[in-house]
């Protein structure tokens, strides 16, 4: 491969370095979070060391080949994104009582982290095949059957999280590129007259529980309602100034659930207090903000729709996860980009920094 | 297909720019939304969620102190603490507590012990604290378990302090026993000096005094993690052992009065004239009070109380009877004082006294004959008394009663004293609306009818004949100690009142009573030792009154319906030292039934003393 030298001039060193700081915050606050865990092999800081280090690797490799390339090649992507997920059905680990992961050569790995990022790609490349003008129903059928099978794949692993986590990155990209008044009416309405069908058929008991947990926390303090009590007094006891690095007591006794994990934020809040938490959630603003710059500034439709879908989706973690954590949504398994413990997460999410980077080093240069 | 670039000159990017702005804006929503409820929750709440943090990490772990010992004025231990012994599961260690604790179950049998767990402990979130599943066990099974500790991982035996009483029943109603503290008992306490699972006095003594004897608890402030688990001890203070009681009754003597009480019903107390002290006091039936160590079982609860002699009341002080001819000596003590007869005053007894259309009768059918004062409280005559009632009144006599301490508690430290009752015309207008009938203070005047007193009271009455006078407050603790032995509080006698009669008369009165124990004729003669040294007077209370022609069939009248019989007594004549009530509950005649009872408690107090003595 030749590479032009103008790609490496305009290499766009402020997004990798935000991605930078906020994955060593991310590791900072895992070893706080899990450092006197008891856990097989590795400590957990380490393996997302290494989890960085192989993301970066991927990172570069998918800022290295043209993002018109990767377009080229969208469906077949997306075909490998749901085999991956078929693969899972059939071989994949059972934790917790859902099945999500695959393991390969001694790295587990959850696809369905990986299919938003393929939903992303695959929505670009539909988006600029057939929609000139806003979307006809059409269009809207196809992409539901595009969309529909691995939603309902992941669903029923279960991980109703990451699921309706696709469907809304979906919906966010669909507002984007357009769609008619009416057509929003009828989603509404139809979304609406679903609700029922699917609290009373699709919803497990246990998803019911943490709905109405989220709506009266008090309801079982010990039992699904103690992840989000103890997640606010975590929280709200870091105070202005924080109880200081390694020092969080809510982090540090354990009374805080999934610590490393979904309530990483927690641990952040509680040992940084509000100074920290505004200058992490600026720096994630700042993140967000420059995607959708890169989005403004690309040339092409393919390059604004992967920008502005990768940005999203980093948008909608922080949203929903802090918002969980803060105890404004229900608690759903969305982890928060960069700084939630997890392999597949932090390496889906270097890799979608990548396609950012990748659209943001050729918006000077207009393909052949 | 993807070859043509249509998507490059298709490509409208103002419309997208448009869109973007309305995005940027969405997000800085969110954003803000984000950043102002981190406000409300890490400043506006901060401190309280703070506070909670706190709260979660530390625990205050209550360390319950000892309970008070309570001894008798010779050291003699009454009440003591052992141990009993619990069995726990810490789910963490025993990683499969429902196999853990069948594992357990199967090791022996385990009777009342049962062997409980409730599912619902298994899923604590807090897995290292203990879950308690067998209390009280013996220690043969305590030994079963600890045999087989390796099998049995996460199985902790916690030893929990239990009151021991050692003379079991013989005390048991003026020590009283012991129980966790109920929910109504939680809740009337204002203080809030009681927690929960408190061991609380219920009864006797244990309760009267639970202030005394229950000690302060002391407390860990330990730093625990979220499953429980025990990290640091922040502070500790140490729990403050209850105090000890030193009482003034002589466990020797409690010893005698209970082997000499072998009746079915009734109560024998002991108390030295000089201070009020209470020597001895039992009331049978009685019950164990270990029983109630560690909950009694609905069993011996029911069949407790279930007993028509009610052997959980303790009728020394809650058991109220007619003092029959006991009274006697209250009413000629009102007519000396009131100046309405001298010692010489004599009256005919022909066996009847007649009033309107009744007859009232001596008990001696045939008459005294001619009885001046001192031989009609010798042969106890009914005539020569009912005389006096109506040369009184009923409120006089009422006066008179009231000043020897009948109609009101002794407040004697024990819980439940009833307060007798000492009848006048106003009480009967205002208790049953009709106007006092003269008959009526006839029936008063030899104790019979309307006036009730607890054995306590006559005796502390008959005390204050025997001292010249003086009405002391039944003396029950004679000093608080702390564990260690150190004086808290020493308690003196505590005089309630000096009775309005004069020395003469009450020697008088003395001399009568010596002669009822020592002269022919006399009711107490029972009492009649070889050194001619006690003073005594028989009662016979009745429970109902019978026609004349049945008086001869009382050996077969229902039990319940039989007479009380009351003897009570000090020695020596001079210089009292010693004094006994004893009441048999339907005993029959005071002479016959009690008199021999308090015999046996006069010659054990002489010879414990002798014998003390000689050493």
């Amino acid at each position: 491969m030749k590479i032009d030298r103008r790609l490496l001039i305009n290499f766009d060193w402020v997004l990798l370095g935000m991605v930078l700081l906020i994955s060593a915050i991310g590791i900072l606050n895992i070893y706080s979070a899990s450092h006197n865990l008891y856990t097989r092999g590795e400590p957990l800081y380490t393996k997302q060391l290494y989890w960085l280090l192989v993301g970066l690797v991927l990172m570069i490799i998918t800022f290295s080949v043209d993002y018109h390339t990767i377009i080229r090649y969208a469906y077949l992507i997306y075909l490998v994104g749901i085999a991956l997920l078929f693969l899972v059905a059939l071989y994949g680990n059972i934790t917790h009582g859902s099945q999500r992961w695959l393991v390969l050569w001694g790295f587990s790995f959850q696809p369905s982290e990986l299919m938003k990022l393929v939903l992303i790609i695959v929505l670009a490349r539909y988006c600029t095949d057939n929609v000139q003008d806003g979307f006809r129903a059409r269009n809207l059928l196809v992409l539901f059957a595009i969309v529909g099978l691995p939603v309902y794949m992941i669903a029923r692993q279960p991980d109703l999280g990451t699921a309706m986590f696709l469907v809304l990155l979906f919906a966010t990209i669909t507002l984007f590129v357009g769609v008619g008044r009416k057509l929003i009416l009828w989603s509404v309405a139809g979304g609406m007259a679903l609700a029922p069908v699917g609290w009373f058929l699709i919803l497990k008991d246990y998803q019911k529980e943490r709905i109405l947990t989220f709506l009266d926390p008090d309801r079982d303090p010990l039992g699904t309602g103690y992840h989000i009590i103890q997640s606010i007094i975590a929280v709200g006891s870091g105070s202005l100034w924080g109880k200081g690095f390694l020092k969080g007591t809510q982090t540090q006794l354990k009374f805080l659930p999934e610590q490393q994990t979904d309530f990483a934020f927690s641990v952040f809040a509680e040992e940084w207090g509000f100074l920290g938490v505004v200058v992490l959630i600026f720096i994630f603003l700042a993140l967000i903000l420059w995607g959708l710059q890169l989005a403004r500034n690309s040339r092409d439709l393919p390059g604004t729709l992967l920008a502005f879908g990768v940005t999203m989706f980093v948008f909608w973690g922080i949203f929903i996860n802090i918002g969980m954590v803060l105890g404004i949504f229900p608690v759903v398994g969305i982890p928060l980009p960069f700084i939630s413990y997890g392999g597949s997460s932090l390496v889906v999410l270097l890799m979608g920094a990548g396609l950012l980077m990748n659209v943001s080093m050729r918006r000077f240069i207009l393909q052949p | 297909m993807f070859g043509n670039r249509d998507y490059l000159t298709n490509y409208d990017p103002k419309k997208f720019r448009q869109r973007l702005r309305v995005f940027t804006w969405c997000v800085l929503c969110a954003f803000f939304l984000l950043i102002a409820r981190m406000w409300y929750l890490q400043i506006v709440k901060g401190d309280v969620l703070r506070q909670r943090s706190e709260s979660n990490r530390i625990r205050i772990q209550e360390i319950k102190p000892l309970r008070g010992l309570i001894v008798d004025s010779r050291g003699d231990i009454l009440v003591n603490n052992q141990s009993s012994f619990d069995i726990s599961i810490i789910p963490e260690i025993a990683k499969n507590a429902a196999d853990v604790r069948n594992r357990l179950a199967g090791l022996c049998d385990w009777g009342d012990a049962s062997i409980f767990l409730e599912e619902a402990a298994l899923k604590s979130p807090r897995p290292f604290v203990p879950v308690k599943v067998a209390r009280n066990i013996g220690r043969d099974k305590l030994a079963v378990v600890e045999s087989h500790t390796l099998n049995l991982p996460g199985v902790v035996v916690d030893i929990v302090p239990v009151r021991e009483y050692i003379y079991g029943a013989m005390d048991a109603h003026l020590l009283g026993y012991v129980g966790e503290i109920s929910s109504s008992e939680l809740g009337r306490d204002a203080s809030a000096a009681y927690r929960a699972d408190d061991v609380v006095g219920k009864y006797g003594i244990e309760k009267y005094l639970d202030d005394v004897l229950k000690g302060k608890s002391g407390g860990e402030q330990v730093e625990v993690d979220a499953a429980g688990r025990r990290l640091n001890v922040l502070g500790r203070i140490d729990p403050v052992s209850g105090h000890t009681l030193v009482l003034n009754i002589d466990s020797d003597l409690q010893k005698v009065c209970w082997d000499a009480f072998k009746e079915q019903a009734g109560t024998v107390v002991v108390m030295e004239p000089r201070t009020g002290a209470v020597m001895a006091m039992v009331s049978r039936p009685s019950f164990d009070p270990n029983l109630f160590n560690r909950g009694i079982s609905e069993q011996s609860w029911k069949t407790l109380t279930e007993d028509p002699l009610c052997p959980l009341q303790n009728r020394a002080i809650s058991g109220q009877y007619p003092p029959g001819s006991t009274y006697k000596l209250f009413v000629a003590a009102a007519a000396l004082e009131e100046g309405l007869i001298t010692e010489n005053t004599e009256t005919w007894c022909n066996g009847t006294y007649p009033m309107g259309n009744r007859t009232f009768r001596c008990w001696r059918k045939r008459g005294h004959g001619t009885v001046d004062l001192h031989r009609a409280i010798v042969e106890s005559c009914d005539v020569y008394f009912y005389h006096l009632g109506d040369m009184l009144g009923v409120d006089t006599m009422a006066e008179y009663a009231k000043t020897f301490g009948f109609g009101s508690a002794t407040g004697v430290s024990l819980p439940g004293e009833k307060s007798g009752l000492v009848p006048t015309r106003e009480w009967k207008l205002r208790r049953f609306g009709e106007p006092w009938q003269r008959g009526e203070t006839t029936s008063l005047a030899i104790g019979q009818g309307f006036a009730l007193v607890t054995p306590l009271q006559l005796l502390r009455a008959y005390c204050a004949l025997a001292n010249g006078g003086t009405l002391y407050k039944p003396w029950l603790v004679k000093r608080i100690e702390t564990a260690d032995g150190q004086t808290v509080q020493e308690f003196s006698p505590e005089v309630e009142g000096i009775v309005p009669v004069s020395r003469k008369n009450l020697d008088i009165l003395r001399n009568a009573l010596w002669g009822v124990v020592n002269e022919p004729h006399g009711t107490g003669g029972a009492l009649k030792r070889k050194e001619q040294d006690v003073c005594g007077k028989t009662g016979t209370s009745q429970v109902i009154s019978l026609p004349d022609d049945e008086e001869d069939q009382k050996g077969e009248i229902p039990y319940r319906f039989r007479d009380h019989a009351l003897f009570v007594c000090f020695a020596p004549y001079t210089d009292p030292e010693v004094a006994v009530v004893v009441v048999v509950e339907h005993g029959g005649h005071g002479g016959s039934a009690a008199a021999p009872i308090a015999r046996r408690v006069i010659d054990g107090y002489f010879r414990l003393a002798q014998e003390r003595g000689v050493k």
